[in-house]
């Protein structure tokens, strides 16, 4: 079973899944960054003096990372880094759910307005979505040096 | 102790590295409606704390400054009652209309009342995105979309063309619903001593509903 999950063709699904999801969720960000800001501003959680900055750099560092698990360079460390945003998104929706302050997530862009329960809503799908991108992270973790080593064409 | 070249830990470092350097040359090279300002003295970052419980909305009635804007605005006014917000008026007003003023500097009106001021010809502030000014706006509002990076500058042509006095009133708008673009105009315009400010709550799609004079085009 373990030698399953850490197949090397898993992997490399894994990593091109993760990939693709954080450069199309990339895109939308690095074109609004305003937007962005105003997305982050809602969920009522960042200090002012990091919002704008953060607006600025987050979107980047999901860019960079998609593209080096979609090339397969610097694997490890993009991985990490996605683990980790992907845990910080989590905990910033289940923060906001907890408390009952519905916001968009987000996640890809603007998106079109909707009323509160809809967001609720599809903030709870939101957290499992990104509970299933967590999977694929420890996926990619587990599969651990034979990825690294080049096994499946990557370092 | 320096992580070395090709550890996991410094190529977590260079991604970071990466990415403020190219946040930094986007942000650089973006037009002012695409722009943020790096330090946290934007116009776009109130302060934050967790909001309280919703309250039912309820008449106005005379209180502290602090507290009357909790109540119109709960989400955006996390600051505690004690902490003096207001700063100086522009041009300072009769100690009457002060007090007037400072019992509700900032109010949100109907659609009906927003009609009244417009044929007044009070002055519209549009907090939307200049994007969104650009397909409809009401007709003579200004554009000064808060969360970009030259309201300032908008505002200060504003100013200088209407010259409003701290206690005249203005009009601030966004998209209605659950938008709080105007709800951060008006914080700013407060904090630079209007105390007549005019949420118009259903904002432009009312407008528009309503049939009320729009018009299009870039600000």
């Amino acid at each position: 079973m373990r030698t399953w999950l850490v197949h090397p063709k898993v992997t490399l699904a894994a990593r091109v899944v993760q990939g693709l999801v954080f450069i199309a969720a990339a895109l939308p960000k690095l074109a609004d960054p305003p937007g962005f800001a105003k997305a982050i501003w809602a969920y009522q959680l960042v200090p002012a003096a990091a919002l704008n900055p953060l607006a600025l750099v987050l979107p980047w560092l999901e860019l960079l990372c998609g593209l080096a698990l979609l090339a397969g360079r610097w694997v490890r460390p993009a991985v990490l880094w996605v683990g980790t945003l992907l845990l910080t998104f989590i905990l910033a929706l289940a923060i906001n759910l907890a408390r009952r302050h519905p916001v968009d997530c987000g996640c890809f862009g603007s998106a079109a307005p909707k009323t509160e329960a809809q967001r609720l809503a599809d903030m709870r799908w939101v957290i499992l979505r990104d509970l299933g991108l967590l999977l694929l992270v420890a996926q990619v973790l587990a599969a651990g040096r034979p990825i690294d080593a080049g096994t499946v064409g990557v370092r | 102790m320096l992580p070395s070249l090709g550890s996991t830990p410094f190529r977590v470092l260079a991604l970071t590295g990466m990415a403020g350097v190219a946040a930094l040359l986007s942000n650089s090279l973006a037009s002012p409606a695409r722009r943020l300002t790096w330090t946290g003295s934007g116009p776009s970052l109130p302060s934050f704390t967790p909001p309280p419980e919703r309250p039912p909305q309820a008449a106005p009635t005379p209180q502290p400054p602090a507290l009357q804007k909790r109540k119109a605005d709960p989400p955006l006014t996390p600051a505690p009652p004690a902490r003096p917000r207001l700063t100086a008026p522009v041009h300072p007003a009769p100690p009457e209309a002060q007090r007037r003023m400072a019992s509700s500097p900032i109010r949100e009106i109907s659609g009906q009342e927003a009609w009244k001021a417009f044929q007044s010809g009070t002055p519209f502030l549009d907090a939307r995105r200049s994007s969104e000014f650009a397909e409809g706006h009401v007709a003579r509002a200004w554009c000064t979309p808060v969360w970009e990076s030259d309201v300032d500058d908008r505002l200060i042509a504003f100013k200088a063309a209407r010259r409003p006095g701290s206690e005249d009133p203005i009009v601030i708008y966004c998209g209605g619903g659950d938008c709080r673009d105007s709800h951060l105009l008006a914080e700013k315009l407060l904090n630079e001593g209007y105390f007549h400010l005019l949420i118009y709550r259903d904002g432009f799609p009312d407008w528009m509903a309503q049939g009320h004079p729009v018009e299009k085009g870039q600000p």
